[in-house]
């Protein structure tokens, strides 16, 4: 599906005016703004299984530091890691640090710093196939999985492997899950994230030889020289004093690759246990996950709540409008609720919260354009909910049979009071149903929003999963968080279908 | 002369598919009287009464309400103010499913009158009386009869205080017993000396008891019109005759 962005998010790329200048931004707000995926998996920058509200990670280390030299903070900015380059490009941060590859490709579209890690990559297989595969070449016509976006995909390119046999999945634990189930052969990544997942699994070896080295640098938007000058001094500095060393000591990603990059190793540290890769001994720390995922289920309840009632409210209008609206505003809805529906709610989002601060930039307004990324889920799940809600408010409004508009007409109603007191309260008690239905599904269509980042229930559950090695029991635990959610949905739509088949006795009474 | 309550001059009314319905009608209600329009199905009563009503707009002719040309060249279109003053009693009662019978008869007066809730309440309450609903108040349309719903709907008419009150076939859609019931309340309203009304009904005892003129149409255009003592004598109009033979 992100395949089919590619176009949008380029045209989103383009519309880019010159930014603000990185390092003046962040010297006047003393405060370095940088992208990561926290779901996409330990080491990198992850939630911590023990205590699932902070982020640790050794990137997550590396920005604090470099932070800290350029006189300020670190501040994250999550979103999907497929997405980060345009939350770059879009002034959502100033750098990323999340294992980005130094690739050609890149280049032509960001400038990256000195590296701050050297890796290699590393083929996983079954354990039983220890013997079996001991190189790429005995996985000849056999599929492979491999990290959506990665650089692994590039190696496997340049050895001939057909595209149709290179499995992409979107995290970085997918691929060893895969290849223990015998969905694929084999999965190649980076050599260190192989040893942090593979490394303490009897299920699976870890193939010796390793090729196609590559680095890890910190992004930063082309032209922001002097940015890139200042983080390249600070990671200079950090790599001569022995910093950076102790961080992937204490990380467990200190080899003898690293040296050449000029990183002194300074004094010998001791891995810590967050960096073994080994799932916590004594399970998840449920106490802590639980509260966790209520507090993201809160967040999806925000979501639901702020967003149907205005996506109720505008497919009213927009239908009223559609009906008996002037034939021009008739028109515009109409080709807003075919245009709407007939567009993925992931592509809105993305273009709201990329391109709509492009167009700001372009236009000279960026800060009324660039909005919260809460804003911005809340308006699009709004913005295309209001679409389906039109057309079942219009099924409503069509279904009131015309001898009810003569009568009011005869009244002396105009066609609007006859609209406001007597259509539309009988037309939603018959459109109630299928709008329950549809917040029912908006509840679990909010989980979209966390492609920028925000943090709702299925990506606080994911997050933790690949970071705890448990995926499947969040997944189910998320996936009961949602049940809750969608019967109290139930039960407020039967009291308001209670409340609206009650008859009003009176009109309501005027205050004077 | 008097100004009559309700006036019609020459309407003809076509439906663009089925063709002509109404040709050249001209009436004249006078207040106070009860005034009938007679005729065999597809004659063009019903379309002559929405025309009447102010509800389909007629091809050519003109309307007068008490007076005030409401329909016809140089109209102000689709007056709301000349609209209420004339009420309406359809085949079908169409009350609002969503309101008591109460709120039915008092949402007019309250939102198009603007009577502040309790004077429209008690104005729905007086309707209401006058068709022997009052006890029917606080029900709901669905826990009505039929013919208990076409009274709240005449009640609906009578508490905007219409000018004049159109009745296309009040007991149309109601069996004998029912029929009975609302025509009694409809002849109660009728001889009531205060009344305007125009009555389309096929119901000649009804007619000869409570009317006092009426039209007689025939293929859409009016052939005989008079007091209703002209009924009583047969061999005026062939037509009449035949119609007055199978009602």
């Amino acid at each position: 599906m992100l395949r089919a962005l590619a176009p949008l998010l380029v045209l989103a790329a383009t519309l880019v005016a010159a930014a603000d200048d990185g390092l003046s931004r962040v010297r006047s707000t003393k405060v370095m703004r940088w992208g990561c995926d926290v779901s996409g998996g330990a080491p990198f920058a992850f939630p911590d299984p023990s205590d699932p509200d902070r982020v640790i990670g050794f990137e997550v280390e590396i920005a604090e530091e470099l932070a800290r030299r350029l006189g300020g903070r670190a501040e994250r900015f999550s979103a999907d890691w497929l997405a980060l380059i345009d939350a770059l490009e879009a002034d959502r941060c100033d750098v990323l640090i999340n294992g980005f590859e130094v690739t050609a490709e890149r280049k032509r579209v960001v400038s990256f710093s000195t590296p701050y890690f050297r890796y290699a990559q590393q083929l996983v297989v079954r354990s039983e196939d220890r013997d079996r595969f001991t190189s790429l070449a005995d996985l000849t016509g056999r599929p492979i999985a491999v990290l959506n976006g990665s650089a692994s995909i590039e190696s496997l390119d340049a050895a001939g492997v057909p595209p149709s046999l290179i499995v992409q999945y979107d995290d970085s634990l997918a691929p060893f899950t895969e290849t223990i189930l015998g969905r694929v052969d084999a999965c190649l990544q980076e050599s260190f994230i192989s040893r942090f997942f593979a490394g303490h699994d009897p299920r699976l070896a870890l193939v010796d030889a390793t090729f196609d080295p590559g680095v890890y640098a910190v992004v930063v938007r082309k032209g922001d020289a002097a940015l890139l000058n200042e983080l390249n001094a600070a990671l200079a500095g950090m790599q001569a004093d022995g910093t950076l060393g102790r961080i992937l000591q204490r990380w467990g990603l200190w080899d003898d690759a690293q040296p050449a990059l000029g990183t002194q190793r300074g004094p010998v540290v001791a891995t810590i246990p967050e960096a073994q890769g080994t799932p916590p001994e004594d399970g998840l720390p449920w106490t802590l996950v639980l509260w966790s995922l209520a507090r993201a289920a809160t967040m999806t309840a925000l979501l639901t709540v702020v967003s149907m009632p205005i996506a109720t409210l505008a497919g009213l209008l927009l239908a009223i409008a559609i009906l008996h609206g002037p034939k021009p505003l008739s028109r515009i809805c109409h080709a807003y609720v075919l245009v709407t529906r007939g567009t993925p709610l992931l592509v809105q989002i993305f273009l709201l919260y990329y391109s709509l601060p492009a167009l700001g930039a372009w236009l000279g307004i960026p800060e009324l354009l660039t909005w919260n990324k809460v804003v911005v889920g809340i308006v699009c799940l709004a913005a295309n909910y209001a679409a389906y809600e039109a057309e079942i408010h219009r099924a409503a409004l069509q279904a009131i049979p015309r001898s009810q508009w003569d009568a009011a007409r005869a009244l002396g109603f105009t066609r609007w009071q006859t609209l406001r007191f007597i259509v539309v309260p009988q037309s939603w008690r018959l459109s109630l149903p299928a709008i329950i239905n549809d917040l029912n599904s908006l509840i679990k269509d909010s989980s979209l929003v966390s492609m920028i980042g925000v943090q709702e229930l299925l990506a606080v559950a994911l997050g933790i999963g690949k970071a705890s090695f448990a995926v499947p029991s969040m997944l189910v635990a998320a996936a009961a968080f949602y049940l809750v959610l969608s019967l109290l949905a139930d039960w407020f739509g039967q009291s308001l279908e209670r409340r609206a088949r009650a008859v009003r006795a009176l009109p309501e009474p005027i205050h004077r | 002369m008097t100004t009559p309550a309700l006036e019609a001059q020459g309407i003809s009314k076509r439906w663009p598919r089925t063709g002509a319905v109404l040709e050249d009608c001209s009436l004249r209600v006078e207040r106070r009287t009860v005034h009938a329009l007679i005729g065999s199905s597809g004659s063009g009563k019903s379309t002559l009464l929405r025309c009447l009503a102010l509800l389909d707009p007629p091809d050519s002719g003109s309307i007068r309400v008490d007076g005030v040309l409401a329909a016809g060249e140089g109209a102000v279109a689709a007056d709301p103010n000349l609209r209420r003053s004339i009420g309406v009693v359809f085949q079908e009662p169409s009350l609002f499913t969503h309101l008591t019978a109460l709120a039915n008869v008092a949402l007019a007066p309250h939102r198009v009158l603007g009577l502040d809730p309790g004077d429209a309440h008690e104005r729905a309450r007086r309707a209401l009386d006058r068709v022997h609903a009052l006890h029917l108040g606080d029900r709901h349309p669905e826990a009505l009869s039929g013919g208990e719903r076409q009274r709240v709907a005449m009640a609906r008419a009578l508490a905007m205080e219409p000018t004049v009150l159109l009745c296309d076939e009040p007991t149309s859609a109601l069996d004998p017993m029912l029929t009975r019931e609302v025509m009694a309340v409809l002849r109660d309203l009728a001889l009531d000396a205060g009344t305007t009304m125009v009555v389309v009904s096929h119901d000649m005892e009804f007619v000869t008891a409570a009317a006092d003129s009426f039209d007689f149409l025939h293929a859409g255009r009016i052939r005989i019109s008079g007091s209703v003592d002209r009924l009583g004598t047969r061999g005026v109009d062939d037509e009449l005759d035949r119609f007055l033979q199978r009602s």
